[in-house]
């Protein structure tokens, strides 16, 4: 809180203080309130004449925004300044920019998923299943994105990844192609998206033709990603460290009898472990990354088209990974009448993904642990080997992705009709050889294929009355229907008959030449058939709605709206299919009622929204009620098919037990928020207080053990996010040959626990704590008061030593806080802890520009947030991370670089059963608030210069960057981004490099 | 133009009722209450179900061998330090697999996959002509068999468990914990009442079972299912849990006579330790086994007991989970003759089927090695062995032990003899005079035997419920101590139940 009141005063200043000494007098720049203007598209009105043609269309669409967006609190970017960041995916042009969009960037591996959190995250995350259900969803071009299904992570027994590519498919999205981001959080414009939409929604638009001007356009840069700076050790190193614990707990150096301490490390003069760490030189290393993208602009008033081509390249700096992105797009707009409009838009895309060749997740992929008792080596040329054994293989990820729409639009005077066929298909491919040399004489193949489908039909009627001049009315009536499919194939096969036979090829011949059945049709050839596996799964996810919709606005002053919903989802029980759900927004012009001749103050609108929204179920299950699968696994080896060969249908105890009349959940939303514009429109502020109750979600509570089940899915999780999003921008200085735009964005958001199902009060699952009244992103953790150095320190109450969990403390044992005195230290001695998302999180943009030369920084910030720092807990807790045939004893090639500060922590017996370096304990909790510059480009405007030398080009813009330039934080680990959903850092993210580019833009 | 708007307009319309329909899929992933238990294909997929479950608890973190044979301290962990926590009987440490083992919830999926399976199948004989009497008598006896087997296998681990014998779908009360005797003596009672409906063999033409069963010959079958042999065997170990020795003896005595009606026998030393031997896929010697056959690509590269005994040279593992120390080798196996295992006079393995690399730093026990496809390929750890609870050689034993504590010396030595004279060269001979110590050299007997098949700590249990000699190991049965604890997560749950006393 002391940063935002810090940041506050600061602004208040400067407008306070400068803005009035600028806005006197002087003549206000033109065109400067593009940016930055909240709810005034006035710009664009500009030079459009009234006339029949397409512009009317868009005419019409900016006036009916200007009173929409007196309703919400929607922030709209241009994305001129959003494309100067050299990012991949969408995420990551989003982030920072945009109040109460949180965004999460575990890796800086190019191409993984990352997450978006809009006004906090709707339910607690305990899996990536909830962070999957959390996403907010993105509309291209009125195309409502589908994203990954969860339901693959049925057959993992690790959800590292998602099997498949694994690619994050907003990285399908060319940035040069967008026009405009429009960020929907509140109920007065999201509710017509319905329960697609509940967790918020990130409009795209493109760029459309205008029907005007015959353009091409072409926006392109390159540049290099630095690699990281990193000290490294080696296994003399290491074993030094270790060595220390042996001084203090052992008298031989064995800590017991039958111990193996690792040869790698015990062998001194072994230079593959104890001579030159120089792996790094193979590992990080500077990479490319450019975008090109070419638009063309054609056509006239009633037929017009834009087609765009681009390909994008963005390369990691470790590891070799990198994701190469080549799309397509084209947008056609028909006017074959005066009344119907046929517009029609197709954007595809292929992503090659080069993937990370980190040991665990090959493992997890495998399902296989190899004898892990010499890890990689830290030496070149022995790192080397094993990269080149790697390279005898592939692992290709490819994802195709095509989005479109077709749509009518007829018009009959005030009467308007609608229908839009929308379809958002992508299909990822993951093909793997893992050659006999990286697995102990074993090859693997592996084929993925799989789709996600969305099919939508649209039809919408409208009609505008306007009464006396002063009442207008908009009627709406819409209807929609949503076929969504998931579905994929998946097989994988050990031992190849040799490295050369890289694919499970299988029996192509249903009958023999002799004309019988083949018996050996679809069998594999060239891996044995007892050892491949196949699964396929589907899941269909169908969405019927329909709403209704009243305008009305009263010469301009109020404003209200009101929405009704139904929606009947497939994942619902039958006898809950139906969803019925109101939205009302009431928006009060001040400025046009009481402040018209106030010249401080140019606008004033206050509005308000409420509404409930539905939130449907991910899985089809819960519509199943009691039901049958086929999962009998166990431990290690999830996918069991059956018994003796036969399929099996059991309850499904490990998922959980799901009862009849599971209810729909749904989110109870309020926003209330203002716009102001002050100072002749230089200063805009737009704050907006929500609250959001998020109702009836499903927890799977443990309980019914005794008949089997894991858990019991329940409903009646509430929850509520409530905070402030704070957009403030100010055109500072604004002088015809200097100006400086300075604009801050954040959000506070806290969460709470509102119920629990069946009435509870709390509930423990797994490692985490739920406890009515708490925040839901809070560590559950023991609290760590240092060590005991002697066994007469452990107290002693009754004859009874102090006892972890019925273990009897001892001297090298933590010191743990025995919170409620009952001489025992167990789950009850845990407390809930600091925050894994960001209490308060936001961005703050300057630019300034001086003639044609501009210079735009980007700060970005997250504040009152805190991370488990996983990897040093492993590095101490190396007795249990030594040797085993799992993924603990798993060690990376980053195992041997220097991360964090070791002489921090106590020296515990890392041998005692107590596991002393647990990390639910807050000795390993840290603080993960940073600020970091994420951006500083300089550019110069060739327009005048071209203008005066009276070549025929509109725009030239040329600009240098600088992205990631630095972090400023109080973590000793990596990047503090670079944290799971979770707050957990496990050292498995890449950095995100700090990458410098050259670029242009151009309009001819 | 007005046309098409009509057109389009009728499409809507059409279009919409389809939208309602679209609304009523059914999942492609799970089966629903109403589409289940309809057909004789959904009662097969129920029976194997409580198969699948059962295989799936015992096999669970290797649980069937960690509870039998590494709890009892003989093996030692060189790295593992859950095992090492397990072998000193510190069963409160913090490791994920203690506190896994020490949750008894996958054993009530047995259970509750018994209880819903009994209470629905009924409807299947309803609705589908095709199932019969005759196999659902069958089917039922077995649900009744393997949930009774559930109880007996949890109370040995767990002494006083919630006793449900009903799916109370919808209802789940918490129960609290019954005493072991009660629930002991409803186990027993209900395997006899399954035994009397469990045909000896399946698909062989059986009176009680005469069909081909579920359109699978026998050999499908054959160490894979419960069969009256199974109820008995189990019945025998049943008993000897509650030291009714005389009933053992009875019990045994039906399976020594009657094993030869479900195709079982004795196996030969070479075929227990062949890789492609005894414990290779499903055969009828198998008296109670789960299998996972490599041709069903069942095989796993855990739950098998490979994965915690086998290393170099077997298979590319530098070091074993657990190993006997080659001392505790020497010990056990003390007869000369023994083809199992047993050294030469210059302390070389004469036969070294139960153990490989003797003299290097971890003797590997490799008694269990099916690797694939029953081969010796050490590269990768893919093990199909089976998992037996019981077979032949153990009921003659348990038969033998039951004859000694009835004070039988005699019958027992030759019960004893029977086993001991199939593991020695041929021709050897065994003398045994008054004085010796029959029970001990049957308990010995045993631990050779059966090592590795989950048996040995309930062996240890019983031999010192005899034989009150050893204080320590008293103690421990006397303070409870020879159960595990209650998992934490489970006590939260349910209110109703209370942690074992010697782990509070």
């Amino acid at each position: 809180m002391r940063y935002l009141w810090a940041c506050l005063v600061f602004f208040a200043a400067f407008t306070l203080n400068v803005l009035p000494i600028f806005a006197a007098g002087k003549k206000l720049h033109k065109g400067l309130t593009i940016n930055y203007l909240i709810f005034q598209d006035t710009t664009k009105i500009k030079f459009v004449p009234l006339k029949d043609s397409l512009r009317k269309d868009s005419l019409k669409q900016i006036s009916q925004k200007t009173v929409y967006n007196k309703l919400s609190g929607g922030v709209q970017k241009d994305t001129k300044d959003l494309s100067l960041f050299p990012a991949i995916s969408l995420q990551q042009n989003l982030k920072g920019n945009f109040a109460g969009l949180y965004v999460q960037e575990p890796s800086g591996e190019p191409g993984t998923i990352q997450n978006m959190f809009l006004r906090g995250a709707p339910m607690p995350l305990l899996s990536k299943k909830d962070v999957y259900a959390s996403q907010p969803l993105v509309v291209l071009d009125g195309v409502p994105l589908i994203g990954e299904h969860p339901f693959a992570f049925d057959i993992q027994q690790y959800d590292f990844n998602r099997i498949g590519p694994a690619t994050n498919l907003l990285t399908g999205i060319d940035m040069n192609n967008i026009a405009s981001i429009e960020v929907l959080s509140d109920p007065a414009s999201t509710a017509v998206y319905g329960p697609r939409g509940v967790n918020g929604v990130i409009l795209l638009k493109t760029k459309a033709p205008d029907g005007v001007s015959r353009s091409i356009s072409f926006n392109s840069y390159i540049g290099m990603a630095q690699k990281p700076v990193v000290n490294t050790i080696n296994g003399k190193y290491e074993n030094e460290f270790r060595q220390r614990f042996y001084d203090i707990y052992t008298t031989n150096g064995r800590y017991s009898d039958d111990e193996a301490y690792p040869v790698y490390l015990s062998d001194s003069l072994n230079n593959v472990y104890s001579g030159k760490s120089n792996w790094t030189d193979l590992y990080y290393k500077n990479a490319l990354v450019y975008g090109i993208n070419l638009g063309l602009t054609g056509g006239s008033d009633r037929a017009n088209f834009r087609f765009s081509l681009g390909n994008t390249k963005s390369s990691g700096v470790a590891d070799d990974t990198g994701l190469d992105r080549y799309s397509a797009m084209f947008n056609i707009n028909m006017k074959p009448v005066k009344w119907l409009l046929f517009s029609a838009m197709i954007n595809g895309n292929r992503l090659n993904r080069d993937r990370n060749r980190t040991l665990r997740d090959r493992f997890a992929q495998i399902n296989y642990f190899p004898d892990l008792s010499a890890p990689l080596a830290p030496n070149k040329d022995y790192y080397a080997s094993y990269l080149n054994s790697y390279s005898k293989g592939f692992d290709d990820n490819k994802t195709n992705s095509i989005q479109g729409f077709a749509k009518l639009v007829a018009t009959f005077g005030k009467f308007n009709i609608s229908s839009s066929f929308n379809v958002d298909y992508n299909e990822g491919y993951r093909d793997i050889f893992y050659a006999r040399t990286l697995l102990q004489g074993n090859s693997y193949a592996s084929n993925y294929y799989g789709f996600n489908q969305r099919l939508m039909m649209e039809n919408k009627a409208s009609y505008d009355l306007k009464l006396k001049e002063v009442h207008d009315f908009h009627f709406e009536l819409g209807q929609s229907m949503i076929w969504d499919i998931y579905k994929y194939n998946y097989a994988y096969a050990y031992k190849g008959a040799n490295d050369y036979i890289k694919i499970n090829l299988l029996d192509s011949k249903p009958k023999n030449d002799d004309g019988s059945d083949n018996p050996n049709y679809l069998v594999p050839t060239a891996f044995p058939r007892e050892l491949t596996y196949r699964f396929l799964d589907k899941t269909a996810d169908n969405l019927l709605s329909f709403y209704g919709k009243v305008n009305y606005s009263y010469n301009d002053k109020y404003f209200l709206s009101g929405i009704l919903r139904a929606d009947g989802s497939s994942n619902a029980q039958p006898t809950k299919r139906w969803f019925y759900s109101p939205t009302v927004s009431a928006a009060w012009n001040i400025k046009n009622e009481l402040l018209k001749d106030e010249k401080f103050i140019d606008d004033l609108v206050l509005r308000a929204s409420a509404g409930r929204m539905g939130r449907a179920f991910t899985f089809d299950n819960y519509a199943q009620g009691p039901q049958y699968s086929a999962s009998v696994g166990y431990t290690g080896n999830l996918t069991v098919p059956g018994y003796n060969a036969i399929g099996v249908l059991t309850r499904p105890y490990s998922f959980g037990w799901v009862g009849y009349g599971v209810p729909w959940s749904y989110s109870d939303q309020l926003n209330i928020g203002a716009d102001v514009a002050m100072l002749k429109n230089r200063l805009h502020v737009a704050v907006d207080f929500y609250t959001k109750a998020e109702k009836n979600q499903l927890l799977g509570i443990p309980s019914y053990a005794e008949y089997g089940y894991k858990q019991s899915i329940e409903s009646g999780l509430d929850m509520s996010n409530t905070g402030v999003d704070l957009t403030i921008s100010a055109l500072v200085i604004a002088k015809s040959k200097f100006s400086w735009n300075s604009s801050l964005n954040l959000n506070h958001n806290s969460n709470k626990l509102t119920a629990l199902p069946r009435g509870l009060n709390e509930i423990i699952i797994g490692n985490r704590f739920l406890k009515v009244g708490e925040p839901v992103d809070q560590y559950w953790l023991l609290e760590n008061e240092g060590i005991y150095t002697a066994n007469s320190q452990v107290p002693v109450v009754n004859g009874q030593p102090l006892k972890y969990n019925g273990t009897p403390l001892k001297a090298g044992d933590p010191k743990w806080k025995d919170q409620n005195g009952d001489n025992i230290i167990d789950e009850r001695d845990k407390v809930l802890k600091g925050h894994s998302l960001p209490v308060l999180a936001g961005g703050f943009d300057n630019s300034f520009r001086y003639g044609s030369w501009t210079l735009n920084t980007n700060l970005y910030f997250n504040l009152g947030r805190k991370i488990i720092n996983e990897e040093m807990a492993n590095r101490f807790d190396f007795v249990n991370h030594e040797g085993n045939t799992d993924v603990s004893s798993v060690k990376e090639i980053t195992f041997w670089e220097k991360r964090g500060d070791y002489s921090k922590y106590p020296l515990y017996n890392p041998w005692s059963t107590v596991i002393p370096y647990r990390t639910d304990q807050d000795l390993f909790l840290e603080n993960g608030s940073f600020l970091k510059l994420r951006s500083v480009s300089v550019g110069y405007d060739f327009g005048n210069f071209l203008k005066r030398k009276n070549i025929k080009v509109n725009k030239i813009y040329v600009y240098g960057s600088v992205n990631n330039v630095f972090v400023i934080t109080k973590y000793t680990g990596q990047d503090p981004e670079l944290v799971g959903y979770d707050g957990i850092d496990t050292g498995y993210g890449q950095p995100i490099p700090r990458t410098y580019t050259l670029g242009v833009k151009m309009e001819l | 133009m007005m046309k098409k708007i009509l057109y389009s307009f009728l499409l809507a319309v059409i279009a919409l009722s389809g939208c309602n329909k679209a609304l009523e899929t059914d999942s492609t992933r799970v089966v629903g209450e109403k589409n289940m238990w309809n057909t004789v294909e959904d009662a097969r997929a129920g029976i194997m179900g409580v198969y699948a479950l059962t295989r799936s608890a015992l096999s669970d973190n290797n649980g069937h061998w960690i509870y039998g044979d590494v709890r009892t301290g003989e093996f030692t962990s060189p790295k593992r330090q859950d095992l090492k926590a397990i072998i000193s009987n510190n069963l409160n440490a913090s490791y994920p697999v203690v506190e896994s083992l020490s949750d008894w919830t996958r054993f009530y999926a047995i259970v509750n996959g018994a209880n819903v399976f009994l209470e629905n199948v009924a409807h299947v004989k309803a609705t589908d002509k095709r199932y019969s009497d005759n196999n659902m008598t069958v089917d039922i006896a077995q649900a009744r068999f393997l949930r009774a087997f559930a109880y007996f296998y949890m109370v040995r681990i767990w002494g006083d468990v919630p006793f449900i014998i009903s799916s109370n779908e919808g209802v789940f009360e918490n129960k609290p914990r019954e005493s072991q005797a009660k629930i002991l003596a409803w186990v027993e009672s209900e395997i006899l009442r399954a035994a009397a409906d469990l045909p000896y063999i399946y698909s062989g033409g059986d009176i009680q079972q005469p069909s081909n069963y579920y359109n699978e010959d026998r050999t499908r079958w054959g160490g894979a299912l419960a069969t009256k042999v199974t109820a008995y065997a189990v019945l025998a170990h049943v008993a000897a849990w509650t030291a009714d020795y005389s009933n053992v003896a009875k019990y045994a005595k039906f399976v020594e006579d009657n094993y030869g009606k479900s195709g079982g026998g004795f196996t030969s030393s070479q075929d227990l330790s062949n890789s492609n031997g005894f414990f290779y896929n499903k055969n009828f010697r198998q008296m109670f086994g789960f299998n996972s056959d490599y041709g069903h690509i069942d095989g796993s590269s855990t739950g098998h007991i490979e994965e915690l005994t086998l290393a170099e040279p077997i298979t590319t593992k530098a070091i074993p989970d657990i190993y006997l120390p080659k001392d505790s080798i020497l010990k056990y196996f003390n007869w000369p003759n023994d083809e199992r295992f047993a050294v030469d006079t210059l302390g070389q393995s004469k036969y070294d089927r139960y153990f490989t690399n003797l003299n290097g730093k971890y003797p590997i026990f490799s008694k269990i090695k099916v690797i694939q496809g029953g081969t010796t390929d050490p590269n990768f750890r893919y093990f199909t062995s089976a998992l037996i609870f019981t077979r032949l050689e153990d009921i003659v034993l348990l038969r033998a032990e039951a004859l000694s504590v009835l004070g039988d010396q005699e019958g027992a030595a030759n019960e004893l003899l029977n086993v001991l004279l199939r593991r020695t060269v041929a021709g050897s001979s065994f003398s045994f005079n008054l004085n010796d110590d029959i029970l001990k050299m049957i308990f010995e007997e045993r631990h050779r035997e059966l090592m590795g098949e989950g048996q040995r700590w309930y062996d240890l249990i019983r031999y010192n419920k005899i034989r009150q000699n050893d204080a320590k190991f008293m103690n421990l049965i006397n303070s409870g101590g020879i159960y595990w604890p209650i998992s934490r997560k489970l006590l939260l749950q349910n209110n109703l139940l209370t942690q074992n006393p010697y782990w509070r």
